[in-house]
């Protein structure tokens, strides 16, 4: 299971960029962004250029827009990104079929993306696919939150975390990733390197 | 006067195919250098559904110009507002505004294509109301500096008459550049203005600095080639009827005539005399290799932008 650090809820610009940044030098797999609606693909954006490694997960209202269009900024995006988008699409089914089709590379009646996504194809998910959970702040509590979704099987959690991106990154990426995560190991990591200091 | 560079295009052209995530992290890097050299503005500019890639978003291109730059202003030169849903460009103007305040301007146009339309499911015949209705819209949902592209004087006087900038496409005469801003600015005093002083103007002009006839017959051709672009854009993909080999070497002729080309000091000279708040040098052809557009970027920042450096005078 990959964790998707939640950003759509952090309203300074500046925390966001410096939340993204910590996640992609931490090694969380994704980070996910939103904005008003038309300019999702414009936070995404900026988040991708700053950062190197993380996914960009670009949750998007879909409702009154022209799904081309949509497509048409989501692969520009993924040329930004430079294949690192995924999308979490909130909208009439019609145009997801539209969207998906699209950002396979495939032409939906008769029109294909130009330029076309980075990646062979961009992933696009709805919310209900992809849960989420709010981290506690008790490192027990929060491995079992861990383990009980990469367990159901998860391919994706959402987190909000609670506390620091390396504590995330140390405790809960391996945890997610892994049934034989050696908790020892980041306990006594936090001896050696606290996460504080 | 301010000096900025344009257009971004983000293409992988058949006559310089390139990859496309190569041209979206030299936006990046462009910027940055216009940026390092002192340059006030890059502009991008958008079509849909052409076979190079065309940028068809220039928001999240912003957004990533924006993003990797501190100083610089990043503009779209232009969006074309009947393609899109104007709350939607509301807000992403807003945002772009939120992050990098003061360094974002709007610039909008009608557009051409009818297959633009047909993808977009709009009536072209309709483009005009889509595009007055637009502004309208704009207007009560964004602080945004925005700029209409225009190249007839009715279009002049309908920006003029929103307080609305103009962005003047490239290959005009001075004497049409002239009377279009003297069109917008008259519209502007009879709309009863509340501002002081009228709405910017800027201007596009296919530009290159050199230092030799050689040179210069090199960045005619550059300039031409690029036209070639646009006509494969306006004629190649429409059934307009237009005989593409005999009319595109009319058109480069003309493009050919109204480039600027010459040292700093020339180009200053010729520039002298427009009436404008920014003239865009438009650079962002597909032809020229990569050493040839980063040293004319160095040069409009490092030569031409200090003869024009005058705060509060025009030229």
């Amino acid at each position: 299971m990959r964790l998707l650090l939640d950003l759509r809820n952090t309203e300074n610009p500046s925390e966001r960029e410096q939340l993204a940044r910590e996640a992609d030098k931490y090694g969380i797999w994704g980070v996910v962004v939103t904005g008003p609606q038309g300019a999702e693909c414009v936070e995404a954006s900026a988040i991708a250029t700053t950062t190197s490694h993380v996914v960009v997960v670009v949750d998007i209202d879909g409702q009154d827009v022209h799904p081309t269009t949509l497509a048409e900024e989501i692969s520009v995006l993924d040329q930004i990104a430079q294949r690192r988008t995924m999308v979490i699409f909130r909208g009439p089914p019609s145009s997801r079929t539209t969207i998906t089709t699209l950002l396979n590379g495939l032409p939906f009646e008769g029109f294909i993306l130009s330029p076309p996504p980075a990646q062979a194809s961009i992933p696009v998910h709805s919310p209900e696919q992809i849960p989420q959970a709010d981290l506690p702040e008790n490192p027990a509590e929060a491995a079992a939150v861990i383990d009980r979704y990469r367990d159901a099987p998860e391919a994706f959690l959402i987190v909000s975390a609670n506390n620091s991106i390396k504590e995330l990154a140390r405790h809960s990426v391996g945890r997610a990733a892994s049934t034989d995560f050696p908790q020892m190991v980041a306990d006594m990591a936090d001896q050696i390197d606290p996460i504080n200091q | 006067m301010d000096i900025g560079i344009g257009l971004w295009c983000l293409q992988s052209t058949a006559t310089s195919p390139r990859s496309f995530g190569q041209a979206y992290q030299d936006l990046i890097s462009d910027a940055q250098l216009a940026e390092a050299n002192g340059i006030h503005s890059l502009w991008l500019s958008e079509h849909h559904g052409y076979y190079d890639g065309y940028c068809p978003a220039l928001m999240p291109a912003a957004g990533a110009a924006l993003a990797a730059t501190q100083n610089i202003q990043i503009g779209t030169g232009v969006l074309l507002l009947p393609l899109h849903e104007p709350q939607r460009v509301a807000n992403a103007a807003n945002l772009l505004n939120e992050q990098s305040p003061n360094r974002f301007h709007l610039g909008l146009g009608m557009g051409y294509r009818p297959i633009e339309f047909e993808i977009k499911q709009q009536n072209i015949s309709q483009r005009l109301q889509l595009m007055n209705a637009g502004l309208d819209a704009l207007k009560s949902q964004t602080q945004t500096p925005t700029w209409v592209g225009i190249s007839s004087e009715k279009a002049a006087e309908r920006a003029g008459r929103r307080g609305l900038g103009l962005f003047i496409s490239g290959a005009f005469s001075k004497e049409v550049v002239n009377t279009l801003i003297q069109a917008h600015r008259a519209a502007w005093e009879k709309s009863d203005p509340s501002e002081d002083s009228p709405p910017p103007v800027g201007l596009l002009r296919n530009l290159w600095i050199v230092d030799s006839e050689k040179e210069r017959r090199q960045a005619l051709d550059w300039v031409r080639s690029s036209y070639l672009v646009y006509a494969g854009l306006g004629w190649g993909a429409d059934n307009t009827g237009v005989d593409f080999v005999s009319q595109i070497e009319t058109s480069m002729d003309e493009v050919e005539k109204s480039a600027t080309v010459g040292s700093a000091e020339q180009i200053a000279e010729e520039l002298d005399g427009y009436d404008v708040d920014l003239v865009v040098c438009r650079i962002g052809y597909d032809q020229p290799p990569r050493t040839a557009l980063t040293e004319v970027i160095e040069r409009i920042g490092r030569e031409l932008t200090p003869l024009f450096d005058n705060p509060g005078g025009k030229q």
